[in-house]
């Protein structure tokens, strides 16, 4: 091991900065109108990826488990899975029905694809709904690839040869709610035919009503991912994504559909190709709502410099978001010191490369690491800004580095599922989150950083003491 | 009442129908025979229950507390990572202590590669890592699914890093596929504590030593039933295992009671030191002002010292007079409602009592991963048929320890006092609830829902993957695993802030502005639709 290797081969991960794939698999099909999900394994793994996402989400969050037991392990789990179905589809008549696999089911060696295909044979004649299985194994990758890998299975198993038509296909990554629901605004505003997919914007925020529903309103409708195929084009906010993980690549090769990879929305330059891309594709003017976005966000970018430029930050996340991040930090003057992501992704780190080979200073990009690496970086770098999700509160319990929380999961604030951070707007709204933390974490600090500037050889008195809490906990 | 149940469980295709039925029972005390449930049997696939694995019980719930200890999760990244900080079993450094890893979480994270070829060298590396960077005194395994199913020694590894490291290294296989639910995960870590930790310490002890068994911490419960024990004169030897530590439960044999607060977790190790050690049980609950003041009591009868007693009398009416003001400022607000409640193996009883003192009343009650005992009394412990899923799971056969085998009590005074308090029973939660209630063993989503259109609970206590759907059926949740980051809610301390946070949550402005729909009949979906239509 070279001593300075700063992604170090480690056998003990210490905080992880990621979650397993089955848990990335499950919110794409959480997307699609009248959908269920239902995991094939031990029922720990559906109640602690329920238990994830309702605190995330503030959302009821409901997820099948095919609950085997010891039995299982040795005679299979055929059974149970199969016995489940039934249970599920009958009680909540869904439309589509999302298959996971997980580590135990893929270390026994079970096949959810036969499976799901038996079952379908054996209900010949009753009406069933759509099965789309994707084997899912904990070992097999973080929770981004599980995320892409469920898309592009949901897409291949319900794209059907269509012809031609004049919508667009809008693949989104893991963003929240209110993001989904920014991009189909601009979508709209743009006057653009879409299908928009997957679409949480109402599923994992559903508004208070009435009546309670079990599935709750709203998704993609799977007719509409369908006729994908017949698009006049997609695009992908999935500038990170493998091409093998990729369902706008599967479009591009087997529907023929030209496929417009880019990253998120986020910031004056992405938002602007974003737009225009849309512009030639429809031959619609940008119009004027948008334009004035855009200036108030350059009126903020313009105002904020001056308190951007002393950002020395870490950010850590998905690689998507990351990645966004990443442009909308160099675009501000922030000095992005440490970016990392909990997943295995080479894509990212050329991405990141290439965004940042001109900076002053070389930042330390990090691959499949954990917040322990991520500390470790940060203790010698003057770091003054955290961005991402709430696990790196770490950084701010042990290192009084403020956190700006986005990404998944936030589980210590509420509105995870509202945050919102793509679009000018968004962006806008994400800026001055990001300069008033700066702003308040510099003015607690002024009187302590005056006190030691000034009166260099008195000892500290206790007046400036951190809020760090005894136990570090909440 | 009946007529409703039925209709719940009608819709059920009809092998559910017969399985479900016998998980629930509408309380009815005039009834011939004492009324049974069927409870701890395999879940229902598909139907979305709320129990969680063995791999939680073991280290989510009895051993993740312990702060002393670094505990390595050996699997894939997921269950270490679900598992991280998410119960607030909170935990501080005392006088003389050094370690709490409890804000950490340490992953195998096994890759495909390592399912292929086996983990355990990867196990070893981590273990040496972790001794490298933060020299623990002890270290704990806990195995997940695949480590079982690829044949994984963690218990040859754990015995390889004792002797590498001269530190305390214990092994707990918790694959998560094991019994039934996470319950099976709190037998397999009480067996390794009694293994391995209980007996190994010598500290002395004084005359009113007691264990607090079942005792989490969950936003510090057990410091403030600690408070009032130390008050009173008991020396609280150990607490499992909420801010517990193996440097204190290896001394735990030496306590001369065991108060078992959490029946169901603990049990186990209750009845395993008594029958090594000699040392009785008492089942006590802390939850609540009346059930504190007669805990408190038992304790002292058991103990028999009129200094002792008289000292409880006056601590009780110290306390009193500090929290029953708060109270009754807050009871008015809450008297005539209804609660409903399901959490875990023991909250779903203990916290009727304390919305009796607020004046309301239980209309439904139901545990996650119970057994029949924790329903019906531990008297029916000898009539559970034993199945499959419950042999899976070891049970120890311990003879009484030669050196440290007593008996605190004369077996006279012991059976005269066993009529009186609760010595070494548990009468579970029929008995306490009222005629024409409900009792339901691993209710689901979709039952949740019937009952909350059923029963029109004023409020539903549950955990986070219940709340929101009560919250959109328009009725207010409280979590009783987390406290939504408010309590402690026991003792005497607790209950006040108990009855200020559910006076407060019941009179919220926001109930004003929704309404559930059962108060708005007719209900309109149907119709609704038609016109759009």
């Amino acid at each position: 091991m070279m001593k300075d290797d700063p992604n170090p081969v480690r056998s003990v991960a210490e905080n992880p900065c990621n979650m397993c794939m089955p848990l990335g698999a499950i919110i794409p099909f959480k997307g699609i109108e009248n959908c269920m999900v239902i995991i094939h394994g031990s029922q720990g793994c559906a109640t602690y990826m329920r238990r994830h996402m309702a605190e995330h989400f503030n959302e009821p969050v409901d997820i099948a488990s095919s609950s085997i037991t010891e039995r299982g392990t040795i005679y299979g789990g055929e059974a149970n899975l199969k016995h489940g179905l039934n249970n599920l589809i009958q009680l909540y008549q869904p439309a589509v029905v999302g298959i996971l696999s997980t580590c135990l089911a893929e270390t026994i060696g079970e096949d959810i694809v036969r499976i799901a295909g038996v079952f379908q044979e054996e209900q010949a004649g009753s009406e069933t709904p759509a099965m789309i299985p994707v084997p899912t194994p904990g070992y097999g990758g973080s929770h981004f690839e599980g995320y892409f890998l469920a898309l592009t299975g949901i897409v291949t198993a319900l794209a059907q040869p269509t012809r031609r038509h004049d919508r667009i296909n809008v693949l989104v990554p893991h963003i929240s709610p209110a993001d989904v629901r920014e991009i189909k605004r601009l979508l709209e505003l743009m006057q653009v035919q879409y299908t928009l997919l997957p679409d949480v914007s109402a599923t994992l925020d559903a508004p208070y009503t009435q009546i309670y529903r079990k599935i709750p309103a709203g998704g993609t409708v799977p007719a509409d991912i369908a006729a994908m195929p017949g698009a006049r084009a997609t695009i992908q906010f999935g500038a990170t994504v493998e091409d093998e993980l990729s369902p706008g690549k599967y479009l591009e090769i087997n529907h023929g559909v030209p496929l417009y990879n880019l990253s998120l929305p986020m910031g004056i330059v992405a938002c602007d190709r974003f737009l225009n891309l849309l512009e030639t594709l429809t031959g619609n003017e940008i119009p004027k709502q948008l334009l004035d976005e855009r200036g108030r966000l350059l009126d903020a970018m313009v105002d904020a410099h001056k308190y951007n430029r002393e950002g020395r930050a870490v950010v850590f996340g998905e690689p998507e978001m990351v990645y966004a991040l990443g442009q909308v930090l160099a675009e501000n003057g922030i000095t992005p010191v440490i970016l990392a992501t909990g997943s295995k992704s080479p894509r990212l780190k050329e991405l990141l490369l290439d965004l940042t080979a001109d900076n002053d200073e070389e930042p330390l990009i990090l691959i499949d690491s954990d917040f322990a690496q991520i500390r470790k970086h940060c203790a010698d770098k003057r770091i003054n800004l955290a961005i991402g999700n709430s696990d790196g509160r770490i950084l701010t319990e042990k290192d009084g580095i403020p956190l700006v929380r986005m990404g998944f999961p936030v589980h210590d604030r509420i509105g995870g599922q509202r945050i919102l951070t793509v679009g000018y707007t968004g962006t806008t709204q994400l800026l001055d989150l990001i300069t008033n933390t700066l702003l308040a974490n510099k003015l607690k600090h002024y009187r302590e950083n005056m006190y030691a500037k000034h009166f260099p050889f008195q000892p500290k008195t206790i007046m400036f003491k951190g809020e760090v809490s005894d136990d570090g906990q909440f | 009442m009946k007529d409703h149940l039925s209709r719940i469980v009608d819709k059920y295709p009809a092998n559910i129908f017969k399985n479900r039925k016998e998980h629930i029972v509408l309380v009815d005390h005039d009834s011939e025979n004492p009324q049974t449930i069927t409870a701890n049997t395999r879940t229902i696939p598909g139907i979305i229950t709320s129990r969680g694995c063995c791999y939680a019980g073991c280290k989510g719930v009895v051993i993740g507390p312990i702060k002393d200890a670094i505990t390595i999760t050996h699997g894939p990244i997921g269950c270490g990572y679900y598992s991280w900080a998410t119960r607030r079993n909170k935990a501080r450094l005392e006088e003389g202590e050094t370690d709490n890893y409890l804000n950490y979480c340490f992953s195998t994270d096994l890759q495909e590669g390592d399912i292929v070829f086996g983990g355990e060298k990867k196990l070893k590396r981590a273990i040496k890592e972790v001794v490298e960077i933060f020299h623990p005194q002890n270290i704990m395994i806990c195995s997940t699914c695949p480590v079982g199913l690829i044949g994984d020694d963690i218990n040859a590894v754990a015995a390889w890093a004792e002797q590498e490291f001269h530190i305390k290294v214990l092994a707990f296989s918790c694959e998560g596929y094991k019994g039934v639910t996470q319950s099976a995960g709190h037998h397999i870590a009480n067996n390794g504590l009694i293994k391995n930790v209980v007996g190994t310490g010598n500290t002395v002890t004084g005359k009113y030593s007691v264990n607090l068994l079942g005792e989490y911490n969950i936003g510090g419960d057990s410091w403030e039933i600690e408070r009032v024990l130390t008050r009173i004169g008991y020396e609280v030897v150990s607490v499992m295992t909420g801010n517990g530590s193996i440097a204190k439960i290896k001394n735990a044999h030496l306590a001369n009671l065991n108060l078992v607060q959490c029946y169901r977790s603990i049990n186990y190790i209750a009845e395993m030191i008594q029958t090594k050690y000699g040392t009785d049980w008492l089942k006590v609950n802390f939850i609540g002002v009346q059930s504190c003041i007669e805990s408190l009591r038992d304790m002292a009868r058991y103990f028999d010292d009129p200094v002792l007693i008289a000292r409880t009398e006056e601590v009780i009416a110290e306390e009193l007079d500090e929290i029953m003001p708060v109270i009754n400022h807050y009871q008015p607000l809450c008297v005539g409602k209804t609660a409903a409640l399901f959490v875990g193996g023991s909250r779903a009883l203990h916290y009727q009592y304390l919305f009796q003192d607020l004046g309301m009343e239980t209309v439904l009650a139901g545990f996650e991963f119970a057994h029949r005992d924790d329903y019906e009394g531990s008297e029916v412990i000898p009539f559970i048929k034993e199945d499959a899923d419950s042999k899976n799971i070891e049970t120890l056969h311990l003879e009484p320890d030669e050196k440290h085998y007593r008996l605190v009590l004369s077996r006279e005074k012991y059976e005269t006092l066993k009529k009186q308090i609760p010595l070494n029973y548990f009468g579970g939660m029929i008995k306490v609830m009222k005629n024409n209630s409900v009792v339901i063993d691993d209710i689901n989503h979709y039952e949740i829902d019937e009952f909350l259109k059923l029963l029109k609970p004023d409020i539903f206590c549950a955990g986070i993957k219940e709340k929101y759907q009560i919250h959109k059926s328009g009725v207010f949740s409280k979590q009783l695993h987390s406290y939504d980051y408010t309590g402690p809610y026991a003792g005497f301390k607790g209950a006040a802030a108990f009855a200020r946070d559910i006076a407060l949550g019941l009179t919220a402005p926001v109930w004003n502005m929704i309404r559930p729909p059962w108060k708005t009949e007719p209900m309109l979906e149907g119709s609704l639709i038609k016109e759009v239509i």
